[in-house]
């Protein structure tokens, strides 16, 4: 693995994994994430850049970093754990909702119609990563003198329009929201935007059902683990530890 | 005020009229304090809700499932009472019923106000997923909710339809079965170890007909439509149910304690010693549990007692479904989480806001309307016989 690592540039790797992936059907791409927990140092580039891509109001987070110490004081050590959406293989979000707004798409990744959901919150409550938020309409500058015009810009999450305009019908205000692999950078050839950003280079995506690709190399090694594997809903995310 | 339960001709306890002023401030003040929250949900959204990502759900959501259970659990009363032909409780049965749609209704407010896109319900029932328990409970609803008002309707006479007490063997299986799924929507949820149990759906199903019972024993203290024999045997059914009740709960906390698994373990133990310890050992089991029992035991077929007891009981349903719907939502899922990222919403703590406290008492308020006005709509002081008996 360390050969991979140092010999080739990994962002121009995956880049054409990408672009070799959307020549398939997308039916036929099984899109997945690795991060090497050992490479990642907390820095929250990857939280950060997710929350201005998408736009994310407060409250509302795709892909916290989570910081976990082991040991007693003195003997401590500190790990970080990304945590986007799992996108999992048998999602449990999916078949308690009431009314189909979530879903999974042929290419494995776990969609939310924002048109389509109710904003029950039934999801949330079946997620065992707590990967989805519920976007209460917050904004940052509320409660001061003036609202910021830009909190209002609409998002382009699933590649479509979003105006942030409470009560309008494509809002996402009032409805679950969760990580989706940048679906709108992903079906126009470019990373996901937390693996664009991160410095360390700790993420690896692309197709794991392309055997040649970077992500489906490191998803085999050896020491890649999902989280919570125990309840069978066989997470796309794996973590190299 | 004529009696409820008839023929008991001499022998019914009449409730001051005092009583039912009580009950009209007490909806008029829970109106008003609605209107307002009412006001708040509208203008400010969810902003003004203590609920956020980490714990979804609040006091609306266990206000619901309360609601719900105890008017599952009314109707229920009154259907046994229709296919036994109880005739002597007829009336009891025809205020189960009543007291059952005000329950429903307040219920079904509390949790289409919890939505996130309120004006979105339609598409519960014509665009049901049916891989979700909420989206079959959203047709139970519609039909459980046309059961009721027809039911109502025909017997606002004080004449049972014969049929309705030939066919009350189904609506009191629907009743399980509603009250059952209610408890399979939290039971199905594997990623919460409290909630995921064979158990759940039983205890709603135990806990459903206690309220319920409790709720038509209160309802008859109101309206006066109680006599010794009528509390005597409620208070037997609530005491029986209250037995079960507890039986259920040891076998879920003891097993869960004993296993030690955090997931489920440290849930308990949040629900026994956690900051909001006082609802479980208070309210849930000493106003919920001790002192309706107690009631009960001592003061049988006491028509006074008896609806207190049952008052309080179905009050403190609220306690046993927060020790359900919140716990359960207040462990971390992954270590860290909670100081991942914050943000407002982003939080494992939780209670309930001014605005949520308002807009819950004004459901009730709501409820209780209905109910009220429902007595008089429906005449159900008039005496109530099966149109057998004609």
């Amino acid at each position: 693995m360390a050969d991979i690592v140092q010999k080739e540039n990994l962002l121009v790797r995956m880049q054409e994994d990408i672009r070799r992936a959307l020549e398939k059907p997308e039916g036929e791409r099984r899109w997945g994430m690795v991060i090497d927990t050992r490479k990642c140092v907390g820095c929250h580039a990857c939280t950060l850049s997710c929350v201005a891509e998408n736009k994310l109001p407060p409250g509302v987070v795709y892909r916290p970093v989570l910081d976990q110490e082991i040991g007693t004081y003195p003997n401590v050590t500190r790990r970080f754990m990304p945590r986007p959406c799992m996108q999992c293989e048998e999602p449990p979000c999916v078949p308690v909702c009431p009314v189909n707004a979530t879903y999974k798409r042929p290419d494995g990744i776990v969609a939310i119609d924002y048109e389509q959901c109710i904003g029950c919150r039934y999801c949330i409550t079946a997620c065992p990563y707590s990967a989805r938020t519920f976007d209460v309409g917050y904004t940052y500058t509320e409660g001061t003198p003036e609202q910021e015009v830009y909190e209002l810009l609409p998002n382009y999450e699933y590649g479509v329009e979003h105006a942030r305009v409470p009560g309008s019908e494509e809002s996402p205000i009032g409805n679950a929201r969760k990580c989706h692999f940048c679906l709108h950078r992903l079906e126009q050839g470019a990373l996901p935007m937390c693996v664009t950003t991160c410095i360390g280079v700790a993420n690896y995506f692309g197709d794991l059902n392309d055997p040649d690709s970077l992500v489906a190399e490191m998803a085999a090694q050896p020491n890649a683990v999902v989280l919570k594997e125990e309840l069978g809903t066989k997470p796309k995310v794996f973590y190299l530890v | 005020m004529t009696t409820l339960a008839t023929p008991m001709p001499g022998n019914e306890v009449k409730s001051p009229n005092w009583v039912q002023w009580v009950a009209w401030a007490l909806t008029i003040v829970c109106l008003a304090a609605g209107a307002y929250g009412l006001y708040l949900r509208f203008t400010e959204g969810h902003a003004a809700a203590s609920y956020g990502s980490y714990v979804p759900w609040g006091l609306w959501i266990a206000a619901y499932v309360a609601l719900i259970g105890a008017s599952a659990g009314a109707f229920g009363f009154a259907a046994v009472i229709f296919t036994m032909r109880k005739t002597e409780y007829y009336g009891l049965a025809r205020l189960a019923m009543l007291v059952a749609f005000g329950a429903f209704a307040a219920g079904m407010m509390n949790v289409w106000l919890d939505l996130g896109h309120p004006f979105r319900f339609w598409k519960l029932m014509l665009q049901t997923s049916w891989t979700s328990i909420m989206g079959w409970m959203s047709w139970f609803y519609v039909i459980y909710g046309l059961i009721l008002v027809v039911g109502l309707f025909l017997t606002r006479k004080g004449v049972i339809p014969k049929f309705m007490e030939r066919f009350s063997w189904v609506a009191f299986l629907f009743a399980i079965a509603f009250a059952g799924a209610e408890g399979a929507l939290f039971g199905v949820v594997g990623a919460r170890a409290l909630w995921e149990s064979g158990l759940t759906p039983i205890l709603f199903l135990v806990e459903a007909a206690l309220f319920g019972v409790g709720l038509v024993a209160a309802g008859a203290l109101i309206f006066g439509g109680m006599n010794p024999k009528a509390a005597r045997m409620l208070g037997v059914v609530m005491l029986i149910l209250l037995g079960v009740l507890l039986l259920l709960e040891w076998a879920e906390y003891t097993t869960a304690l004993y296993a030690s698994v955090p997931a489920k373990s440290s849930a308990v133990m949040t629900i026994l010693t956690g900051p909001f310890w006082w609802v479980f050992w208070g309210l849930h089991l000493g106003l919920g549990v001790v002192l309706p029992g107690l009631l009960l035991l001592f003061g049988r077929g006491n028509v006074l007692l008896t609806g207190i007891a049952g008052a309080l009981i179905a009050a403190m349903g609220l306690a046993t479904k927060l020790n359900l719907v919140l716990p359960a939502l207040a462990q971390e899922e992954l270590e860290g989480l909670a100081h991942a990222f914050t943000g407002p919403g982003l939080t494992f703590s939780y209670f309930p806001s001014t605005m949520e406290w308002l807009v819950w008492l004004g459901t009730l308020g709501l409820g209780g309307l209905i109910v009220l006005i429902g007595y008089r709509l429906f005449s159900l002081s008039t005496p109530t016989r099966s149109s057998a008996s004609k």
